[in-house]
């Protein structure tokens, strides 16, 4: 049986790949891909740290944190679609009118 | 042990393809990828019910929704210099060092428990065991969360709304359609009536 420090270096070597990611991409969907890398890094930790208490309460988090993670992307995907149809390019080098 | 080895270098590379490939497509299928990973490994950490959904929910739904989007955007690919060249060699840096506090602060991680009683404790995370917590301990989240998917609904619904009154290259160019179609009847008519 792995023990789970191992688990939880995965989760932490995932979540900085997809960190990396969202700080070098500079499309907004792919950095939209990164950020879901990042959540399912906590997700797995979160598995793991369940089965080392053997606690069930962290695996039922994970299953809310999936939800939140289906709402998201529709709500971000949304208002890319929403941007994209004003100025045609999802760079957000370009889409900087927020800027301060 | 071999299988946890076997399964975290293909989630690394999957993960590595997301961030490399210059293609969304290309990264969307990496990140499948890695996500398809992870759901075996919920496997061998006794979470079965999340290992099932992470599947429907996260690889199916979710990435399929990113694929349309995608290929509905057809962006081409980013082009131009990086307006902030010096970004990339401090975030990869950054990353290594971030992952390399991180890895060490797990593995000072003591178990709480022994991990053969603990895992016992989990019955395999079936979805029977996993409901009941969800619909005792995590009664108001699990109502809170129908509210925000309702809530999700309604305002990419809202966002992604087309006006008609506002879409001047839609109107201009349905427009043509019909002066066109008008053109082609009048055209194909005219023959017809010097026959007769």
């Amino acid at each position: 049986m792995v023990e789970t420090q191992y688990y939880i270096a995965l989760a932490a070597i995932l979540f900085s790949i997809g960190a990396v990611g969202f700080l070098t991409r500079r499309s907004a969907i792919q950095m939209f891909l990164c950020v879901e890398l990042m959540l399912n890094a906590a997700n797995l930790a979160l598995v793991a740290f369940s089965r080392a208490w053997g606690d069930l309460i962290a695996q039922s988090a994970v299953f809310i944190i999936l939800t939140l993670a289906a709402a998201e992307v529709a709500i971000g995907l949304g208002i890319i679609v929403a941007i994209f149809k004003k100025r045609p390019t999802t760079n957000v080098d370009v889409l900087s009118s927020l800027k301060g | 042990m071999v299988v946890f080895v076997i399964l975290a270098v293909l989630a690394i590379a999957g993960a590595l393809g997301t961030i490399t490939f210059k293609s969304g497509i290309y990264s969307a299928l990496s990140l499948v990828g890695t996500l398809l990973t992870l759901a075996m490994m919920y496997v061998t950490l006794h979470a079965q019910f999340l290992a099932s959904v992470q599947v429907m929910v996260y690889a199916g739904a979710i990435m399929v929704l990113f694929l349309f989007v995608i290929m509905l955007l057809n962006e081409s690919q980013m082009s131009g210099a990086d307006p902030l060249p010096w970004v990339q060699p401090v975030a990869i840096a950054g990353g290594i060092v971030m992952a390399a506090a991180l890895a060490f602060t797990a593995f000072q991680f003591k178990a709480p428990k022994n991990l053969e009683t603990a895992t016992a404790a989990l019955q395999g995370g079936t979805p029977g065991v996993i409901g009941e917590t969800l619909f005792t301990k995590f009664l108001l989240p699990f109502e809170a969360v129908s509210i925000l998917l309702l809530i999700a609904v309604v305002g990419a619904v809202s966002l992604v709304h087309r006006q008609p009154a506002h879409n001047e290259a839609l109107e201009t160019t349905s427009e043509h359609a019909t002066d066109d179609a008008y053109a082609d009847e009048v055209s194909s008519s005219n023959p017809a009536k010097v026959v007769a």
